[in-house]
């Protein structure tokens, strides 16, 4: 009975949570004039594919779609390495070593989380014009690849869970720092870091005013300032629009089914027991 | 690294003391723009917006989050599957999800008029009414925040060992005290991440409110971060837009300040 109960929560919750999502779907297999004949909320039957068709078929001028989703793929992949990489070192070294001015430098980074984003990127892309970045891949990637404030107190947080015991136990089995990072630090780490992988994915994916701002040509865009650009050039065509994101959507959800396992596998599994 | 983030925070302190507009040449005024701001019931109507916007969604969203983290953290079948559907909305694009949401709260077609007619409640016209655009605008920062902060409290719990509880049932605990004795405690360095960058993030929400009310109506769901960009975008008034962001960075500033020493003081975990 309780179990029935359960599941009714989490039904409607994730009813509510995925309905703006299914007026995308609707949305997107419908023709133009039935868009505007039918409730968002309701599907038309028995629906098209055209819109889809278009996306991918380079029917449309001036978007490149098949570019920008694979521009999106490069740019997430080169990020996530990044910020895995960088960040584990960096909030390891704010979490367990010693050294002066640790305190100071950390908050330093946390208080560049609240310097409003909408004010940052007018001196950022003064920066990058300066050093001759805009339009390239390198003014893209810079300001994200070396990991994030964001990521750093989130790791920094998680490893200053952890008991200091078992790397004191390390130690005096002659463990190094580097190879108590690597050996038992990361092992225990593998939830959080199955976090810090899909906020990153999804962070890099849907970046949406950087991009925007940097990038100026079809070598560099990505897809969603394609997907703004359907706004732009075709007066709102809402169908494409809809298409366009779900495309989007879709490689996110996978990702997000394959590190599941790795967030929901506790760091009591991994071997604190 | 460091420098590469600070070098923003620097140039907008400097900018705040000019009189910079994309028109003119820079002039230095000083701590007028400060000055001005003091004086502009605009800035501070803008503020209280910003904090009614942040007390709207923060308490929802976390405790929506924790206890969705709860239910989720069962082991049921396709409890897997589900997880699913709560994170989707955090992987919406947000150019059209502000699309979608001005569909729902639409006065012709509206979902949620719609929905709520079965009911026998009176349509309303939730964007462009004084009182509820607020509220609409906070409901969808909650939809798209609520199955993300959920992700944290749930590898949180995941981290709490099981024989903590099977401990405490021996000594016959109940859920409820459970909750309150172990779960709650040991799960106090999430809640601190997820409140210090959630309320952050929520003091800076901007894509939803510029895709669904550009501030309307009459400055209702005008935050400080959107009067920040009209004040540098629309207006070119750039050294008092920065003026104004320094403004938020010292709000944030404090705000974090009061959790890291509350965070601090009631814990017996390591945060040095």
């Amino acid at each position: 009975m309780k179990r029935v109960a359960v599941y009714a929560v989490l039904v409607v919750g994730a009813f509510v949570s995925v309905f703006p999502y299914l007026m995308v779907v609707f949305t997107s297999l419908k023709t133009a004039p039935e868009l505007n004949s039918t409730a968002p909320w309701l599907p038309a039957l028995p629906g098209t594919l055209d819109n889809f068709v278009s996306l991918f078929d380079g029917s449309i001028a001036n978007v490149s779609f098949v570019a920008y989703l694979w521009h999106t793929v490069l740019l997430t992949v080169v990020l996530t390495v990044g910020q895995l990489v960088f960040t584990t070192f960096a909030a390891y070294a704010f979490a367990r070593m010693r050294f002066p001015g640790r305190q100071l430098l950390f908050w330093a980074y946390v208080a560049t989380l609240m310097v409003p984003n909408v004010v940052t990127m007018i001196p950022l892309y003064l920066i990058m014009r300066q050093i001759g970045w805009v339009d390239t891949w390198m003014g893209l990637v810079a300001p994200y690849v070396l990991g994030s404030p964001y990521g750093i107190f989130l790791m920094r947080q998680f490893f200053q869970t952890l008991p200091a015991d078992l790397e004191d136990a390390a130690r005096i089995d002659g463990a190094g720092t580097m190879s108590i990072l690597l050996r038992v630090i990361l092992p225990l780490s593998k939830p959080i870091l199955g976090t810090l992988t899909i906020l990153t994915i999804v962070f890099s994916w849907h970046n949406f005013l950087w991009p925007l701002i940097i990038s100026s040509s079809d070598s560099t865009r990505v897809v969603t300032v394609g997907i703004a650009s359907l706004q732009g050039n075709l007066g709102a065509d809402y169908n494409l629009m809809m298409a366009g994101s779900f495309v989007a959507l879709v490689p996110l959800i996978v990702v997000f089914l394959l590190f599941q396992r790795s967030i929901v596998r506790s760091v009591a599994l991994t071997g604190l027991k | 690294m460091l420098a590469f983030l600070l070098a923003p925070v620097v140039i907008v302190a400097v900018v705040s003391l000019f009189r910079w507009s994309m028109l003119a040449p820079p002039e230095f005024v000083g701590l007028a723009n400060y000055r001005r701001m003091a004086g502009d019931g605009t800035v501070w109507h803008s503020v209280a917006v910003t904090a009614l916007y942040v007390l709207i969604a923060i308490p929802t969203q976390t405790i929506l989050a924790l206890l969705l983290a709860l239910l989720l953290n069962t082991r049921l079948r396709g409890i897997r599957f589900l997880r699913a559907f709560f994170v989707i909305p955090w992987m919406a694009t947000p150019v059209v999800m502000g699309e979608v949401w001005k569909w729902i709260f639409s006065t012709q077609n509206g979902a949620l008029d719609a929905f709520l007619g079965l009911f026998g409640v009176d349509p309303i016209a939730w964007l462009s009414s004084g009182t509820w655009a607020l509220p609409a605008v906070a409901a969808v920062g909650v939809w798209g925040g609520t199955g993300y902060t959920m992700l944290f409290f749930l590898a949180g719990l995941q981290g709490i060992p099981e024989h903590l509880y099977e401990a405490s049932r021996l000594d016959g605990a109940g859920r409820v005290q459970q909750f309150f004795a172990i779960t709650l405690p040991l799960l106090r360095p999430t809640m601190f991440f997820v409140l210090v960058t959630s309320i952050i993030g929520s003091f800076q929400v901007f894509d939803t409110v510029f895709a669904m009310t550009k501030g309307g109506p009459d400055d209702a769901t005008t935050v400080l971060n959107f009067k920040i960009y009209a004040t540098a975008f629309q207006n070119f008034d750039d050294g008092y837009a920065s003026a104004l962001a320094m403004l938020l960075f010292g709000l944030l500033l404090l705000l974090t300040l009061v959790q890291v020493l509350y965070f601090r003081k009631r814990t017996t975990y390591d945060y040095s």
